[in-house]
């Protein structure tokens, strides 16, 4: 498990990418919103995971990002199908049975 | 390697062995880059080769679209005080992006026959990158480029030949 001082340089690396991502989606192609969104949430997943939060429905969902995200360089259609599957994923794992314990 | 196997080889690697890749090999790469062709023979193309992992840690963090963990960035910038000195209005608004973008192509070219991956990059937040590789002023990055290991093989997205290429005339 990480300490606080490596939890903080994680989330300050991942504020770092979130904030240059909306300065840069300023000029960028509109597909890179959803698409950094989704990475942040991978990314976010990540560093809580090496903080000891995990559980198997976030696990499932940074996979599922992990897996798909780069549809963004396909076509729309295609980064959409994921999108959806990615919410439906989301809504599959709602039940609050799944969520871990601390 | 043959030219066209390298051309229709080479794909975007977004995922990279932990692997160094030796500095005489980067040198190679670099020196293809300038061998490009320039806008009036300008060359007004300037490279900045990163391999130290503190530093592309940080790149990475105002990079949003350097992805992976790279054993090397090299940031393709353009000198555009001397883009303007030598061509104007032109040199520096057109001709120094697109000589900066055929340099990169040589270098991805280049870095794909010596077995490596490459992504090239412009999602990322000029005046970080500015600050974080002490760009002096007139000096902009245009383009980053991550090199490394490849530890994936993307497959080739589909390219559209549909009304792409046209003879004589448009449409014709």
């Amino acid at each position: 498990m990480v300490d606080k001082r490596e939890l903080e340089a994680e989330i300050f690396d991942l504020i770092g990418y979130m904030t240059s991502s909306a300065r840069n989606l300023m000029d960028e192609t509109p597909l890179y919103g959803p698409f950094r969104l989704v990475d942040a949430a991978s990314r976010l997943i990540a560093i809580l995971e090496e903080a000891g939060v995990e559980s198997p429905r976030l696990a499932s969902l940074r996979h599922e990002i992990d897996q798909g995200k780069y549809s963004v360089t396909a076509t729309p259609a295609e980064l959409k199908t994921f999108l959806d599957a990615l919410v439906d994923r989301f809504v599959d794992h709602l039940d609050p049975d799944e969520s871990p314990e601390f | 390697m043959d030219l066209y196997t390298a051309i229709r080889g080479r794909r975007s690697v977004r995922c990279f062995a932990p692997q160094p890749v030796e500095r005489a090999v980067l040198e190679r790469v670099v020196e293809a880059a300038v061998w490009a062709p320039s806008g009036g023979n300008a060359q007004t193309w300037r490279f900045v080769i990163v391999t130290e992992r503190a530093r592309i840690a940080k790149l990475k963090t105002v990079s949003p679209g350097l992805l992976g963990d790279p054993a090397a960035v090299v940031a393709v910038c353009q000198d555009l005080a001397q883009a303007r000195a030598k061509g104007s209005t032109l040199g520096e608004t057109l001709l120094a992006p697109c000589d900066a973008a055929m340099a990169a192509q040589n270098l991805l070219l280049a870095a794909y026959a010596e077995g490596l991956g490459t992504c090239t990059i412009a999602s990322f937040t000029h005046r970080a990158v500015t600050r974080l590789l002490k760009l002096p002023e007139g000096v902009e990055p245009i383009l980053l480029v991550s090199v490394g290991t490849p530890d994936e093989t993307p497959k080739a997205p589909p390219r559209n030949k549909e009304g792409v290429v046209h003879w004589e005339v448009y449409g014709g």
